[in-house]
């Protein structure tokens, strides 16, 4: 998987644990300032992220992601 | 007879399976044995069976008193995920489940949510972090609520409140700064918490520095924001307030200042505090000043009872809330 297949694929999987449309997202969404999810959104994202990627990511690690774009770097090391 | 005492008795009348997923570690194993040979619960052990059996032997334990789970015997660890994956609601399909389930702390917790355990008991080799982790991701939240939270009870010399000298008190370990969404969730999980551990009528104030409209503030418009939050959600329940802590507690002083019907006014037994600042230099007042004995933090908001024990708990703490975990899980079993 390339990178820009990479970040469609984590902008869905953002979308379903935050409940957001995708368009709305983008690279440079912030998790704390435009999608003010609870520990428990970010606990379905790294659970999406096993599931559909097959990468067991550090809860801590993945939120200590300000924007997609680091989340998405983070799960590009874990492939 | 103390209130730990009270519980010990209660956990013998109808002992729960308690999953052990640090049974290695020589003080859990230990609090397992105690607590399942003398009949308080059935101890289940998960993880490496040869190393767990080796261990027992080495430790002068009968193998008898405990029920262990290879976490590496494929045919049971297979029906474990299909009957995980074939539940609603669940985050993890089967391949990443069966990753995850080489950690036997996943494991266990897996056999929770399929009732193979009652109650997952953990955290003396993991850390809270990793506890809560495994816990949101495999047993889940209780629909409605928001966030994991925590309530200690708190048995305080002297004091004469509407439970003799016990309080229940939340929450002064986990949720830090509430919004009013999960400040509400914490109120609601704790009468649930106490009617499943002490078969209490939950009386909840939310309390803050105000008394029905004394003060004005944001600080205030939180607990008044969350107050009507569980009070919408949870109408069965007795959740009242503003309230400061006297007129939550003291029924000459709820007389005075509340002038108004409550059910919670002057005989609140659980206080809801609004953020983690006030409830662990509360607690450290209680302690403090009370000389209280505080049990827990007792973890609330999961779909079924998980435990985090403190790492550096002697064996007869971890004991203690082996039997807290144990009698809370029946009595959930028991309010439905």
């Amino acid at each position: 998987m390339d990178r820009k297949e990479l970040e469609a694929k984590v902008l869905e999987l953002v979308a379903a644990s935050y409940k957001k449309e995708v368009g709305d997202l983008s690279m440079e969404t912030s998790f704390k300032e435009d999608l003010a999810g609870a520990s428990v959104q970010m606990v379905a994202l790294v659970a999406e992220v096993e599931n559909e990627l097959d990468a067991t990511l550090m809860l801590a690690d993945a939120s200590a992601c300000a924007t997609i774009k680091e989340f998405v770097d983070l799960v590009e090391e874990e492939l | 007879m103390s209130i730990l005492d009270q519980l010990y008795e209660k956990a013998k009348q109808n002992p729960q399976k308690v999953a052990f997923p640090e049974a290695a570690n020589e003080k859990m194993m230990q609090a397992a044995y105690e607590t399942g040979k003398d009949g308080y619960i059935i101890p289940v052990l998960v993880g490496d069976a040869e190393e767990l059996k080796r261990l027992a032997g080495e430790r002068g334990y009968e193998e008898s008193v405990f029920t262990i789970v290879d976490i590496h015997e494929e045919a049971y660890k297979s029906e474990l995920i299909a009957k995980y994956v074939a539940l609603p609601d669940t985050r993890l399909k089967e391949k990443a489940l069966g990753r995850r389930m080489e950690d036997p702390l996943y494991y266990s917790m897996v056999m929770q949510a399929v009732e193979e355990a009652d109650v997952t008991f953990a955290g003396i080799d993991n850390t809270t972090g990793d506890v809560l982790l495994a816990g949101q991701m495999i047993i889940g939240l209780k629909p409605g609520i928001s966030t994991i939270s925590s309530i200690g009870l708190c048995d305080i010399p002297g004091f004469e409140g509407s439970e003799g000298t016990l309080l229940a008190v939340g929450d002064s370990a986990v949720c830090t700064n509430p919004n009013a969404e999960q400040l509400a969730s914490i109120a609601i999980s704790a009468c649930d918490t106490v009617a499943a551990l002490l078969d209490w009528e939950p009386r909840c104030a939310m309390v803050c520095y105000s008394t029905l409209g004394s003060g004005q503030g944001e600080l205030i418009d939180k607990v008044t924001e969350a107050l009507k939050i569980a009070q919408e959600a949870r109408p069965d329940l007795a959740i009242d307030g503003e309230f400061q802590l006297d007129a939550a507690i003291v029924p000459a002083v709820a007389e005075k200042k509340v002038k108004r019907e409550s059910k919670v006014a002057g005989k609140a037994n659980v206080v809801i505090w609004p953020d983690l600042n006030v409830g662990n230099v509360s607690v450290k007042l209680i302690q403090q000043f009370g000389h209280a004995n505080a049990y827990g933090p007792m973890l609330q908001g999961f779909n079924k009872v998980v435990c985090d024990c403190s790492r550096g708990a002697p064996v007869s703490e971890i004991k203690g809330n082996v039997v807290i975990s144990a009698v809370r899980a029946a009595g959930s079993k028991k309010n439905g």
